[in-house]
């Protein structure tokens, strides 16, 4: 078996090579040795060049299976769209009603809020302000989803101007999450519900703000609210400029559940969020805000 | 050999089955793990002398620490300790016979 000899790991490489004829299912009597190499081994790739080599595997691995994890990952969507139309068939008379209602009154809010827009375009070119800046957005495709954290994997990396920390959200606008490994061809997005993610946030059309904060399995909840703010169910949280990592104005959830103690000092909410595993297909990664 | 191109086969297909399909069914918001169930269930169903359980388990912590953002060897580590652990307790504790057969 040959392998490729890699620039600095002589020595490493000419032991497995050595090793590999003996080991079949019989490695266990070289168990010591093999825990040695397997250790240095694993030492040299995390430790030479801030784990150049690592990432350099991982990204070959993540452009071999790309085409297979595309349709794999659309399959999904299909097949979970078809079990929800089946589970969801009873609700659908009753969903239409509430629909025709809610659209009502939202083509009554567009009415009201067309005058609002021309009154306000009148009042910039008066006081000389230009339109506010559109995102620079990137254009990627989600891949894959982690097992064991709510982190997602897409199909663009640092070849495409990708980079760290950036912003994902979906064509409504609503946040998905932000960028936390960037290799060649691909990037990882740690959605908005992964328990290491937290943001600042605040209650759309008032003053009263929060920190979302992620629970794992596609929960969150808004967290740091005083307590002498009122907050009500079905209200939406968007993000707030607070803090800096996430534009204003981006769409999180709807509040669900209010959580009041007379022991704590700030209040809290379950938060029903706008992100949909099953609707993450097409995303946005916003390069510049 | 063959038999440890086979593993690695089955396991990088069930990885990207598991990564990229079964994530769109959450049950009540958990996504089973497939392949953990199916390296325990190597483990505990051949017989306890044979070393395969423990490829696997290594094959499956390889593919594990690819797809996720841990560096290579941190789930090889805790899988294979694993895989140890269940073939010592069905050696020195169990006396079934099904688990001896296989």
């Amino acid at each position: 078996m040959k392998i490729r000899q890699l620039p600095g790991s002589n020595i490493k490489l000419i032991l497995v090579e050595f090793l590999l004829p003996d080991m079949r299912f019989n490695f266990l009597k070289n168990k010591f040795l093999l825990l040695i190499i397997a250790i240095l081994v694993v030492f040299f790739l995390n430790s030479y060049r801030e784990g150049f080599y690592q990432k350099k595997i991982k990204n070959f691995f993540y452009s071999l299976s790309l085409p297979l994890q595309e349709n794999f990952w659309r399959a999904g969507i299909k097949i979970s769209d078809f079990f929800k139309t089946i589970s969801d068939i009873n609700n659908l008379k009753k969903q239409n009603e509430e629909l025709k209602l809610k659209n009502q009154e939202l083509l009554s809010k567009i009415a009201d809020l067309e005058n609002l827009k021309k009154e306000n375009e009148i009042l910039r070119n008066a006081l000389g302000l230009g339109l506010e800046k559109e995102f620079n957005l990137v254009m990627v495709k989600v891949i894959g989803k982690d097992i064991s954290r709510d982190v997602i994997e897409i199909s663009k990396g640092l070849k495409d101007g990708i980079s760290k920390d950036l912003p994902v959200i979906t064509s409504q606008k609503v946040l998905i999450g932000r960028i936390s490994e960037v290799y060649d061809n691909f990037s990882r997005i740690m959605l908005i519900s992964d328990k290491n993610s937290s943001f600042s946030a605040k209650i759309s059309g008032s003053e009263v703000s929060g920190a979302i904060k992620g629970k794992g399995n596609f929960n969150i909840f808004l967290d740091f609210v005083p307590k002498e703010e009122e907050i009500l169910p079905d209200e939406t949280v968007i993000t707030s400029a607070l803090g800096g990592t996430f534009p204003e104005g981006l769409l999180v959830g709807k509040i669900k559940e209010i959580k009041k103690s007379d022991i704590e000092p700030f209040q809290q909410a379950e938060i029903s969020p706008f992100l949909n595993i099953n609707e993450l297909d097409q995303l946005f990664v916003i390069v510049n805000f | 050999m063959k038999n440890l191109i086979l593993l690695l086969l089955f396991f990088y297909l069930l990885f990207i089955f598991q990564t990229s399909f079964l994530a769109h069914f959450p049950l009540k918001g958990y996504i089973i793990n497939l392949l953990l169930i199916v390296t325990f269930l190597f483990n505990i169903l051949e017989a306890p002398e044979k070393n395969k359980g423990i490829f696997a388990a290594g094959i499956v912590g390889f593919f594990w620490d690819i797809f996720s953002e841990k560096f290579i060897g941190y789930h090889i580590l805790i899988l294979v300790i694993l895989a140890l652990l269940i073939k010592t307790i069905l050696v020195r504790y169990v006396r079934i016979k099904i688990f001896q057969r296989a």
